[in-house]
């Protein structure tokens, strides 16, 4: 003890000195004078730092922060995000995002209104010629899509309306939103101008707030930011981003990944809660308490990424009804969703999801990823592989297994998972897309719940009976119990039978399917007699994919126009009809008869997909 | 007081200072090398390219300036306090070092631990000013 004293004391004697080269006074100056220096610099950023919780204090967004703002340290992340039609899914209409033509083939004429689309020096305009006479022009403000549809929106005095036209970014072409949804032709040109504040708004971007005015029913909207960004999956950002500004705490986020980063990162949690966030948008809900709209309406969407979604909605189901308002026909009869913004639905009613282990069920993460893989789809190329699936069926790896299993060759379309337990039966934006609802096929549903089954989407040319028999002779065991059906029209190919005796969407799904954008291309020269009967449906939709089809083939010269006047289709029904019996005879003569038979088997409900 | 002051300082932080600037010069080469090979390891990565740059920019002027502190103690007759000396030459040394390694294992958008030198050099450097500084009141006063 008295050693390290003396130790000390000399230590002191020499700092002290004032000749010491060591520490002596003027050392200590030195010392005094830079941590002076530096102290002042620590002041000066402390107090510059910006501040980031509750900018927006007494919002229902409060703390959440633009995708900007997450840049400066997740810029791969943002960059990732940037590329992805989700970041575009609302924009203001400026010259740097609008798509459509509003230069060149911008004019449209549909049910004798004429409209003109421009891009004016201030901004894009659209403008209306009424048959009798009238006129009348809009601005463009914003524009909702960016893959197959962009569809517009006009500010008028204190709301956002949806213009019945759109830009068909897949077709290069204009087209009238009646040609979208299921219903028959009619007169009604405004029948899909719909009200965006209240409805378009919640899914379509971050943390809508309507702040309706019920007395007045004016709104007054506020979204956190347009289109789907950072807070829509990572919920709020504000504590996050003011920890982040001390790079202490960054330093040991870095060094330790599992300390909490005040800030929800979907695949941190367990299946089902991350789910919910896909969910809140793909999964079409009513709130829970029903009065809990109000808030909504007023205040903005209650829930964050993160939450319990159930304490603020519940999923639409088939039995789902608000007064007279049945949601029964977005759902196929045996209750699979049967529209895009259901998948939600679609994976709980899954066996996958059910049976699985709970917190780490499959979910939309499983397959799916913001930041990776293609933006058609968010989803890797080895994701539309089988690989999702043999990560948890794993004996299917071996080809002996597969095949056995499936009763289709190794590398045919009938050994592909997707193909069979998520076929293509689900519609959204003029496309067909694979049900989220992982069954086993069932041809026999066809039959008992008019649901489109697997076999026959490749199977065009066989019937329902036929896939039944074939089912029972393939897997005996678990198909013992269906059975072939009585109904003649079961007898008939499944492609033309559902293209002309199933409700609109089954036939829109038939067309399409017969156009080849099915698992599996059939004879187009088979197929083409039925796809140009079917151009004399009443639908648009079921036009619109036969059309799609039918300018596949070498001998059409011009696309057939889905959206055409009524004597316009006639009279291209009648040259099609004249061109397809002198090129196929029989065959064209033998669709017509199908196709009018099996047309009084039909039986229509219009669907209504979300307004 | 004596009037011969201790110039082995000066003479070995001015070498220093020349192989300094030598060597961050070289680097800039490299980066020059990079920018016009068009080498993705470097130009793909932002966070990368700037710590390089910063390196490359601090090496080169902290070197000058250790060898101007050298040769202003040398014309001056400056006693400067060996702590002040060692500070000086270990900051100038270490700073551009720190950038460069933050650079090259970094995380996404922020620079590596080895950041967490640079401030710490960085004050080194300060003092090793603030020491030279005061020496010069130091003989102003002697």
């Amino acid at each position: 003890m008295p050693f390290k004293w003396e130790v000390f004391t000399a230590a002191s004697l020499v700092c002290y000195h004032p000749h010491s080269p060591g520490f002596n006074l003027p050392t200590l100056k030195s010392v005094s004078i830079t941590l002076g220096a530096l102290l002042l610099v620590v002041a000066i950023v402390l107090l510059a730092r910006p501040n980031y919780v509750g900018v927006r204090a007494g919002r229902a967004d409060e703390n959440y922060l633009q995708s900007q703002d997450c840049k400066s340290c997740h810029e791969d992340h943002f960059n990732s995000w940037a590329r992805t039609f989700h970041s575009r899914m609302t924009q203001e209409a400026r010259p740097e995002t609008v798509q459509g033509d509003f230069r060149q083939h911008n004019s449209f004429e549909y049910l004798g209104v004429k409209a003109l689309m421009e891009r004016k020096a201030n901004g894009f305009i659209m403008s209306f010629s009424f048959p009798d006479g009238r006129t009348q022009t809009v601005s463009v403000d914003r524009t909702v899509g960016s893959r197959r549809i962009e569809q517009y929106l006009t500010r008028q005095s204190d709301q956002y309306t949806r213009l019945p036209l759109a830009y068909d970014l897949v077709n290069h072409r204009w087209m009238s939103l009646n040609g979208s949804f299921f219903h028959p032709d009619n007169d009604n040109y405004f029948q899909h101008l719909s009200q965006w504040d209240g409805n378009c708004v919640f899914c379509h971007n971050v943390k809508a707030q309507p702040h309706i005015d019920f007395k007045t029913k004016s709104f007054n909207t506020e979204v956190s930011e347009l289109g789907i960004a950072c807070g829509a999956c990572h919920g709020e950002g504000a504590d996050h981003v003011q920890e982040a500004l001390s790079p202490l705490n960054r330093t040991l986020w870095h060094l330790d990944k599992d300390k909490p980063k005040l800030i929800v990162n979907p695949t941190k949690l367990p299946a089902e809660r991350s789910m919910m966030i896909c969910g809140h948008c793909h999964g079409q809900r009513v709130p829970e308490p029903y009065d809990l709209i109000q808030t909504i309406l007023t205040r903005g969407d209650p829930y964050n990424a993160g939450d319990d979604l159930t304490k603020f909605y519940r999923p639409i189901s088939q039995t789902t009804q608000i007064g007279k308002v049945s949601f029964a026909n977005r759902f196929w009869q045996n209750g699979s969703p049967r529209l895009t913004a259901y998948e939600y639905q679609g994976v709980l009613r899954s066996k996958c999801f059910i049976n699985g282990q709970p917190g780490k069920q499959i979910n939309c993460l499983t397959c799916h990823s913001m930041h990776e893989g293609d933006p058609a789809g968010q989803i890797t190329e080895e994701n539309r592989t089988d690989k999702p699936c043999l990560s948890c069926h794993p004996k299917f790896s071996a080809t002996s297994e597969l095949v056995a299993h499936t009763r289709h060759k190794q590398d045919s379309s009938g050994s592909r998972c997707y193909n069979c337990h998520m076929p293509k039966v689900v519609y959204g934006v003029m496309s067909f897309h694979p049900t989220h609802d992982i069954t086993i096929p069932n041809p026999a549903q066809t039959v008992t719940h008019q649901v489109p089954n697997a076999c026959n989407q490749c199977h065009l040319e066989r019937s329902v009976n036929w896939a039944i028999a074939e089912s029972k002779r393939l897997w005996p065991t678990h198909y013992e119990s269906i059975q072939k059906s009585d109904d003649k029209q079961f007898d008939f190919p499944e492609g033309p039978r559902a293209l002309f005796a199933g409700d609109a969407l089954t036939r829109a799904l038939s067309a399409d399917s017969l156009s080849g954008n099915g698992p599996m291309t059939p004879d187009s020269n088979w197929a083409a007699p039925f796809l140009v009967e079917a151009l004399a449906d009443n639908y648009p939709i079921v036009r619109f994919f036969a059309a799609n089809g039918l300018s596949k083939q070498p001998w059409v010269v011009v696309k057939p126009d889905y959206l055409a006047n009524r004597s316009q289709q006639e009279q291209l029904l009648s040259e099609l009809r004249r061109l397809v019996e002198s090129k196929f005879g029989e065959a064209s003569r033998a669709a017509g008869l199908m196709s009018e038979e099996l047309r009084k088997r039909r039986q229509d409900v219009d669907l209504e997909v979300g307004e | 007081m004596t009037d011969k002051r201790d110039h082995s300082w000066v003479r070995s932080a001015a070498f220093q200072a020349f192989v300094s600037v030598a060597g961050w010069l070289t680097f800039g080469l490299v980066l020059e090398g990079f920018l016009g090979y068009k080498m993705p390891a470097y130009l793909h990565d932002g966070v990368r390219r700037e710590l390089f740059r910063l390196a490359h920019a601090h090496g080169t002027l902290l070197s000058l300036l250790l060898l101007l502190s050298a040769l202003a103690c040398d014309r001056f007759n400056l006693e400067v306090a060996k702590s002040g000396q060692v500070s000086l030459r270990v900051g100038v040394t270490v700073l551009p070092l720190a950038f460069l390694i933050a650079g090259v294992w970094h995380y996404e958008s922020d620079p590596g631990l080895a950041i967490w030198l640079v401030p710490v050099s960085a004050v080194m450097v300060l003092f090793g000013l603030v020491t030279i500084v005061l020496s010069f009141r130091q003989r102003k006063d002697s």
